[in-house]
């Protein structure tokens, strides 16, 4: 009995020299972990709005329509803290029969303070678009993370009559891309 | 030491170990160990008795992915890991990829032999079971690498989530006969108690991003998820308690069948076709646990279509103070609500099923013969019948049910004993994961001692980090000093 409890010891032990010993490993850096980046570019509409001629020419409406619309996606923790830079875009289609000026103002949670503004004149039957950088070589982007409200202005250049036809009106149509640090 | 720290890290790197740690190919009809009684009730039982060593009779563990090994993602070959990640990952794996952890502990097992009729065996016991298994979730992990800024028109499908982890015990009672010389048959009855319980694997629905009808892009997302849980719920009230050790105290009751129950049913057995030639088969845990208890179960279910706040006017006028983006994420919300819910439902065990063709050859010398065995060579068929014979050589068959279907894996393998101490088991196995996964096991007795060691995927052991899994099992048994049946 003895001897077969050495035996058997002895080819345990062969056989965790064979796994132990005999195996081997690439080196392996796991601090590697460490530099991984996570950073995918999200994207979505922001704000669409359609105002048709005749209501510029509506004695309530004098020449401008203005109104605040809450947009709170951007200062939500889970993008405010990660967003690393992003570009809006603006189209806007004007088939009125007036000039007009829109503005695009962000405004932060105190309503108060526009943080920054885009202005965009168009002259009857034309479009238009832009694209605003934020983050590095563009605007800063405390803007964005900053806003908590749109301003909208639509301003009226021209007179209080319609020559178009009766669907002629200003679209305004927008989205936001933006790169954003899910792991650092 | 250091290969040893190689082989942890890969385990907890990965966080994985695969579907072979599921798979027992080498314990598989190795009858030299008692634990093989419960890959097959059917199995032809060596010895009068045999009662594990608490805890330690029974210990299995593997470790890997069918997609990626550690070496592809933490070489350190200079290149960025995120790099690595995209191009071996998010690129490289698919969505029938999986990871899987299947951990076994045997907390007590048993097994005698009929003292009024011999041809019986009967067997009984406990084990510990941890069985996790994931799919590979490729849509969503794209999306959540990339993004959709750059996918518009590409429909990422939910389709991709399935997952189930669940921790219980089982308790297990198994009868084995020998009908005659050729069949032997066995059954086990087990009862599961379920401590944890978390899947989703019925999950439906896709998201897009698409050119906009009105604005300049839509996101749509049409979701029919659900994730079901048993046990978490309890646990988690457990920790925010007071009472010291009361998490502790939770997880013992529920695994002393104070959680979720269920039953199952093992069901195998043996046939030579003559003396040399033996097949066997057997089926494993046909049953399921219904969870009643502690249920916490959260589904997501409706489709939006969303181009950001819509102001047309003049109708958007007529509330003035209307808060459209409040209005958009109520629209959301009601759309496509989240909610829970505590209804009971019933999980399927992943039922296992072996086969095997065996023939067994080179008789042992008997003793005065320049030999070392017993064997009455007088009784063809008998008990001992597979003692005579030095070596034995076959093929088996492995399929386990799984979310995505049942997954099949072919052995061959070459059994020899050496004396009457120690057998051998090689084998080489193939499946849709690997086609160079060599495996030994040796089992061997001294005395009142039995002790096996099984490692699997050996030709991995040249480069760890390469490996995609790695597995083990070891044991310790009491058996009969005088084997006499």
């Amino acid at each position: 009995m003895i001897s077969s409890i050495v035996k058997n010891k002895v080819c345990i032990l062969l056989f965790s020299l064979f796994l132990g010993l005999f195996s081997c490993s690439d080196k392996l850096d796991f601090d590697q972990a460490d530099d991984f980046k996570v950073t995918p570019s999200l994207a979505s509409s922001i704000i669409f709005i359609e105002v048709p001629e005749f209501f510029f020419n509506a004695p309530f409406s004098s020449t401008s329509y203005a109104n605040d619309f809450a947009f709170e996606a951007f200062n939500e923790d889970l993008f405010s803290r990660r967003v690393l830079s992003g570009i809006i875009t603006y189209e806007i289609e004007n088939t009125t029969s007036k000039p007009l000026t829109i503005t695009f103002e962000f405004i932060d949670e105190t309503g108060m303070v526009p943080l920054d503004k885009e202005e965009f004149v168009i002259a009857p039957g034309a479009t238009f678009k832009r694209e605003s950088v934020y983050g590095p070589g563009g605007k800063s982007l405390d803007i964005i993370v900053n806003t908590a409200n749109i301003r909208l202005t639509a301003e009226n250049r021209g007179d209080d009559t319609s020559v178009n036809l009766p669907d002629s009106k200003i679209v305004l149509k927008s989205k936001a891309e933006f790169k954003v640090e899910l792991k650092k | 030491m250091k290969n040893f720290l190689v082989v942890v890290s890969i385990l907890f790197s990965l966080g994985c170990i695969k579907l072979y740690g599921q798979h027992k190919q080498i314990m598989y009809d190795f009858k030299e160990v008692p634990q093989s009684n419960l890959l097959n009730p059917g199995i032809e039982n060596m010895y009068k008795w045999y009662t594990g060593f608490p805890v330690l009779s029974g210990l299995s563990l593997g470790v890997g992915s069918s997609g990626i090994a550690a070496g592809d993602i933490f070489a350190d070959d200079g290149i960025d890991i995120t790099e690595k990640i995209r191009n071996q990952v998010i690129n490289g794996m698919k969505a029938k990829d999986e990871f899987s952890f299947t951990n076994q502990i045997e907390v007590f097992n048993i097994g005698f032999r009929g003292k009024n009729n011999s041809k019986n065996y009967y067997s009984f016991g406990a084990y510990n079971e941890f069985d996790f298994i994931t799919y590979w979730p490729k849509d969503l992990a794209i999306l959540g690498f990339e993004g959709n800024a750059g996918n518009i028109g590409r429909r990422f499908s939910l389709k991709h989530v399935k997952a189930r982890a669940e921790l219980l015990n089982v308790y297990h009672f198994g009868i084995n006969k020998k009908l005659n010389h050729k069949l032997t048959v066995g059954a086990r009855g087990k009862v599961y108690s379920s401590i944890i319980d978390v899947n989703s694997s019925h999950n439906k629905g896709y998201f897009i991003t698409n050119p906009g009808q009105n604005n300049i892009l839509e996101n749509t997302l049409v979701a029919d998820m659900q994730v079901r849980t048993s046990g978490i719920k309890e646990i988690e009230d457990s920790l925010d308690d007071s009472i010291e050790n009361n998490t502790q105290s939770v997880l013992i009751n529920r695994g002393l069948l104070g959680g979720n129950l269920g039953l199952g049913l093992d069901l195998g057995f043996t046939y030579h076709i003559d003396e040399q030639t033996v097949i066997t088969a057997s089926v494993l845990d046909l049953g399921f646990i219904y969870h009643n208890n502690a249920v916490q179960n959260y589904t997501l279910k409706g489709s939006a279509t969303v181009e950001g706040i819509e102001v047309i006017l003049p109708d958007a006028l007529i509330n003035p103070n209307e808060d459209f983006w409040q209005d958009l994420v109520d629209d959301i919300e009601e759309l496509i609500p989240f909610d829970d819910n505590n209804k009971s439902y019933i999980t399927f065990r992943p039922t296992k099923l072996y086969g095997s063709y065996r023939y067994n050859f080179e008789k042992r010398k008997p003793k005065g013969d320049g030999g070392d065995c017993n064997c009455n060579y007088m009784k063809p068929h008998s008990l001992r019948i597979n003692d005579v014979y030095l070596n034995a050589i076959g093929g088996q068959v492995y399929v386990i049910n799984r979310p995505r279907g049942p997954q099949v894996s072919l052995t061959g393998f070459y059994q020899r004993k050496l004396g009457n101490f120690l057998t051998a088991k090689a084998t080489y196995t193939v499946n849709k994961f690997s086609f160079s996964n060599v495996g030994l096991g040796i089992s061997m007795k001294a005395g009142y001692l039995n002790m096996y060691l099984m490692a699997d995927n050996l030709l991995a052991y040249q480069n760890l980090a390469n490996s995609q899994y790695a597995s083990f099992q070891f044991g310790l048994n009491i058996l009969p000093w005088n084997n006499k049946r």
